[in-house]
């Protein structure tokens, strides 16, 4: 009774949009756009934080900087990343389970051909992501993808699971090197685009913050021993390994930044955080995969 | 939809999606009736395909989330006046600006005795030489919108953060610094 109360409201706001998007919108406080053009890339960030040039080549971070208690933020936590550093950490046992689970996914090569790779080559395959699927009717980042083709496998990897981002984290690591390029200048991805955009910068909660008021307003300031850093050039290292321990996907994070700024947490793999997972996407454009990765 | 419906056919699972079951609420929020705080995240267990669930230590969903169906505003800003005199507790008031889940202003702002000062705003050492009234700090912890459209200060008054006593004792801290 209660489902089908709601499936008929879901419904009917589906109608009210498809009338007319106008008559439906509510208010809602923004932080005001900076200029993302048609075809952002991480080296826009030259006009926002102007930071891009400290951490462009992570091969040529330099480590002064990078442990200066008031300029470390400009680096974009890029010495985290290897040859920086190139430490051991779970990122790197993630990657073995990851490897493992893939080839009981993969048995009968069912498993690469569904997450679209040619020939079960797995090479450039993660910058594939995030893309349309046709069949599924909506936009799905990788580990939304992974979640659905071991399903087909009869294996469970729910999205955000430990084991789902240690499938992603074997399959991105074979992209390592290659810069990331989403094409959001048209089709279903534009408008996954555009959404992000406008939600990244939406105010929410009981702070009214939004993402921007961390990443963008106060981005480089203090906020009691947190620094939020540029929003450019974040997705190349996702998933990541978290110093408590943790193997992370980037929607988990999203729901770390939520939490943190008083906002309402939402589901992983939501249409929400894919529209915002593509925004930053696309905002990492010409940044090379960086993985197994570790972060703070 | 169909996420929540199929997290609701699983619902035997321990690990299974939580599904909001508040009819007025969005129906992809990370919420859990049958918990105190309804608020709950999700945590990623070693070696496993599942999420675990862990609770919040506050209900977030009453305030405007980011999710497409959520048609709550946000609450537009508040002019307060503030009656009679200011009867606030000092002491108190600095408790709650230094408690990150109630004022949390040091998150922003310098205050006295903290070693990690936050420098989103401006530092409020010496803010009580200022020659605020205390009907304009009142007003600024309030909803700080009515001076600034588009501030990052957090109106606590309007969000229903503070109450007005909380907020009293919050300005007379703050006239306490000098
Ligand atoms: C209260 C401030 C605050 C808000 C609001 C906030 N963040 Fe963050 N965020 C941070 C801080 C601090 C970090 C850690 C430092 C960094 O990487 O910027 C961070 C890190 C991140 C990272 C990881 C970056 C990396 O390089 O690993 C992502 C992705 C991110 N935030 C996305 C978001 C999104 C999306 C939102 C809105 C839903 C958001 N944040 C809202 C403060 C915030
Ligand atoms: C997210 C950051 C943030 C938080 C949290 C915050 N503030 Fe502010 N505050 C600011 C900023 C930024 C300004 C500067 C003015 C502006 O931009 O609106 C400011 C300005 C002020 C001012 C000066 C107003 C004026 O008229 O000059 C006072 C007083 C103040 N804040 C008090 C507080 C108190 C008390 C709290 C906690 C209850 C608090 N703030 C929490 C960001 C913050």
């Amino acid at each position: 009774m209660k489902t089908s109360a709601r499936i008929a409201a879901i419904a009917l706001s589906g109608l009210a949009l498809s009338l007319g998007a106008h008559a439906e919108e509510v208010y809602r406080d923004m932080t005001p756009y900076i200029d993302y053009g048609s075809k952002p890339r991480a080296s826009d960030d030259a006009r926002h934080t102007n930071t891009y040039q400290y951490w462009k080549d992570n091969a040529r971070i330099d480590p002064q900087r990078a442990s200066s208690a008031t300029q470390f933020w400009t680096v974009n936590w890029k010495y985290k990343d290897p040859p920086f550093n190139d430490t051991l950490h779970g990122g790197h046992d993630a990657q073995d389970r990851g490897a493992e689970l893939y080839r009981q996914l993969n048995a009968d090569g069912r498993f690469a051909a569904c997450l679209g790779a040619k020939k079960g080559e797995l090479k450039g395959l993660r910058l594939q992501y995030p893309q349309y699927r046709k069949d599924m009717q909506r936009v799905v980042g990788l580990e939304a993808m992974i979640e659905h083709c071991a399903d087909k496998q009869g294996m469970k990897l729910v999205n955000g699971s430990y084991d789902n981002s240690a499938v992603s984290v074997y399959i991105t690591a074979f992209s390592n090197g290659m810069p990331i390029r989403i094409d959001v200048s048209k089709g279903p991805l534009k408008e996954s685009f555009e959404n992000g955009k406008k939600l990244f910068h939406t105010k929410a909660g009981w702070t009214n913050f939004s993402c921007a008021t961390c990443h963008v307003s106060v981005v480089g300031k203090n906020l009691r021993g947190q620094t939020p850093t540029t929003h450019y050039g974040d997705v190349a290292h996702w998933p990541t390994w978290r110093s408590k321990d943790e193997l992370q996907s980037l929607h988990v994070r999203f729901t770390e930044c939520n939490r943190n700024s008083g906002v309402q947490p939402l589901q992983i793999g939501s249409k929400e955080y894919t529209d915002i997972e593509v925004f930053m996407t696309a905002l990492s454009n010409g940044y090379p995969v960086v993985n197994p990765s570790q972060r703070d | 939809m169909k996420i929540t419906l199929l997290a609701l056919a699983i619902g035997g699972l321990t690990a299974a999606m939580p599904a909001v079951a508040d009819e007025a609420l969005p129906s992809n929020l990370l919420y859990d009736a049958g918990k105190e705080k309804k608020t709950v995240w999700p945590l990623p267990v070693k070696n496993s395909g599942e999420l675990k669930y862990n609770e919040h230590r506050q209900d977030l969903s009453k305030w405007p989330t980011l999710s497409y169906e959520d048609k709550r505003p946000t609450k537009k800003a508040e002019k307060v006046e503030l009656q009679g005199p200011l009867n606030g507790n000092a002491e108190n008031g600095k408790k709650l600006a230094m408690n990150t889940q109630r004022g949390n202003c040091w998150a922003c702002h310098a205050l006295p005795g903290d070693v990690q000062p936050g420098s989103g705003g401006p530092p409020l050492l010496n803010v009580g030489t200022w020659g605020y009234s205390d009907a304009h700090m009142y007003q600024q912890i309030w909803d700080r919108r009515v001076a600034n459209p588009g501030t990052e200060m957090p109106p606590f008054g309007t969000n229903g953060v503070l109450s007005d006593q909380d907020i009293r004792d919050i300005v007379a801290f703050l006239q306490s610094l000098n």
